[in-house]
C-alpha cells in the first residue's frame, strides 16, 4: 500500500482531480477557468485511463479556507460550478467517472499513484455507466390548504362568561379532527411518492433516494415528499418526459425532473 | 475490461442547464467515486452546508437590528455613506443660511426702530 497521510500541505501547490475518462479531447474543456485562475485544466495519464486534474494553490484549499468558503454562498457556488462545469464538459467527450469535488494531491506522482490503485473501480463504474445518464425526480406535496375544514369551522362564541354546553367536547373533536387531517395527508404524500418512485424503478436501471429538502426559508410553501435520482439507459431517456406528465396527472403532485446529469450517484458502491 | 465501447466520437451529456445550487450541491458533495486523497477536507452535507448559508443570511440581518451596520457607512461596501456626507453637508448649510437670516432680519429690526425715532 501505498503512503496516504494527511499531513499538513507544506508545499507551494497541490494537485486537484476532476475526473476520469478513458480518452477526453483537450479541446472539451479548452476554455474552462477550473477552480484556480490562471491555471490551464490538463490530462493525467495513468495505466490506460487519463485524470482532468488542475494544479492549485496549496493555501486555497486548506481546511480553514474551505469552511470560510462554505460559509460564502457565492463562493462555494462559485466553486461548485467550476468543478461541475469540467465534469460535464470532460462527459461530453467520453463516459465519465466523476470524483467529488475537492479531491487533492500533493503532486503529480502521488495523484498518479492513488489513481492507479483505484483503477479497478473506475473500470466497474465506467462499466456501470456507459451509456447511462442521471435524472433526478423531486416530488412536492401540495400545502395544506387554507381552507381546511378542521380550521375554518367557526369557534365557539366567546359572550358569556359560561362556556356554551358542549364546547369542551367541540374543541377536542376539532383537535383530533386536525390532526386525523395531518395524518391523511402525510399518507396520502407518502402514497404519492411510493407511487412515483415505482414508476420510475420501473423505467431506470438504478435508483437512489437523496435527502430530502427543507423548505426554503422564504420558498415554496410546498413540502418535498421524495428527492430520487435515477441511473437511465440513453435510449429510455425519451420515456421520462411523457411519464412524468403522466404522473402529474394522476397524482395531482408537482413533480420536476432534473437532468441529464453526469452519474455522479451511480459511480460509487451502489 | 475491453468490453467497453470507448471509442466514440462524442457522449452527449451536457448537464441539465440551469440547475439550481442545491441540486448541483447535492451530487458534488459527496457523491462521484470517492477515494481517498491526500489533503483531507472535511466536505458538510448538504443539510449542514445549507443551514449554515442560512445562519449566515441571518446574521447580517441580526446585526442590522443590534445597529452594526458599518458596512452601510463604510464607502467602499455601500453608496449609502456617500448619501450620508451629502445629508451632512447640506445640514450645515442650512443651519449657517439661518444663522444668516437671522442676524439680517435683526439688523433690519434694530434700521426700523431707529428710523422711528
Amino acid at each position: 500500500m501505498t503512503d496516504r497521510g494527511t499531513e499538513q500541505v507544506t508545499a507551494e501547490s497541490a494537485l486537484y482531480v476532476f475526473a476520469v475518462c478513458k480518452l477526453p479531447d483537450p479541446s472539451a474543456f479548452a476554455g474552462l477557468p477550473g477552480v484556480a485562475a490562471g491555471e490551464a485544466l490538463r490530462r493525467l495519464r495513468f495505466g490506460e485511463l487519463t485524470a482532468i486534474v488542475q494544479t492549485v494553490r496549496a493555501a486555497d484549499f486548506t481546511d480553514e479556507a474551505w469552511q470560510a468558503r462554505m460559509a460564502d454562498r457565492g463562493e462555494l457556488e462559485r466553486y461548485a460550478r467550476a468543478h461541475h462545469d469540467v465534469v460535464s464538459a470532460a462527459a461530453e467527450s467520453c463516459p465519465t467517472v466523476p470524483l467529488p469535488m475537492a479531491t487533492l494531491y500533493h503532486d503529480e506522482e502521488r495523484a498518479r499513484q492513488a489513481l492507479l490503485d483505484e483503477t479497478e473501480r473506475f473500470l466497474a463504474a465506467l462499466r456501470r455507466t456507459t451509456d447511462h445518464s442521471e435524472w433526478g425526480v423531486k416530488v412536492y406535496a401540495a400545502a395544506p390548504a387554507a381552507s381546511d375544514p378542521a380550521r375554518t369551522r367557526p369557534e365557539p362564541s366567546a359572550g358569556g362568561s359560561r362556556p356554551t354546553p358542549g364546547a369542551g367536547l367541540a374543541y377536542l373533536e376539532r383537535k383530533r379532527g386536525a390532526q386525523a387531517q395531518r395524518e391523511r395527508r402525510h399518507e396520502d404524500s407518502l402514497r404519492v411518492a411510493e407511487a412515483v418512485e415505482a414508476a420510475f424503478q420501473g423505467l431506470a436501471t438504478a435508483g437512489r433516494r437523496l435527502r430530502l429538502h427543507a423548505p426554503e426559508p422564504a420558498g415554496t410553501s410546498h413540502v418535498q415528499v421524495l428527492n430520487a435520482t435515477y441511473l437511465v439507459a440513453e435510449h429510455r431517456a425519451a420515456e421520462l418526459e411523457p411519464l412524468t406528465r403522466a404522473l402529474r396527472d394522476a397524482t395531482g403532485a408537482r413533480i420536476d425532473i432534473s437532468g441529464p446529469w453526469v452519474p455522479y450517484s451511480f459511480v460509487g458502491e451502489v | 475490461m475491453t468490453d467497453l465501447d470507448f471509442g466514440r466520437e462524442a457522449y452527449p451529456i451536457p448537464g441539465p442547464p440551469n440547475s439550481s445550487l442545491a441540486d448541483i450541491l447535492e451530487r458534488v458533495l459527496d457523491k462521484g467515486i470517492v477515494i481517498a486523497g491526500d489533503i483531507k477536507i472535511d466536505l458538510l452535507d448538504i443539510e449542514l452546508l445549507t443551514i449554515r448559508l442560512r445562519l449566515f443570511v441571518a446574521s447580517v440581518d441580526t446585526a442590522k437590528k443590534a445597529g452594526i451596520d458599518w458596512w452601510e457607512t463604510d464607502p467602499a461596501l455601500s453608496s449609502r455613506a456617500a448619501q450620508n456626507s451629502l445629508r451632512d453637508e447640506n445640514r450645515a448649510l442650512r443651519e449657517r443660511l439661518d444663522a444668516l437670516e437671522a442676524k439680517t432680519e435683526e439688523t433690519e429690526e434694530t434700521k426700523e426702530t431707529s428710523d422711528h425715532t
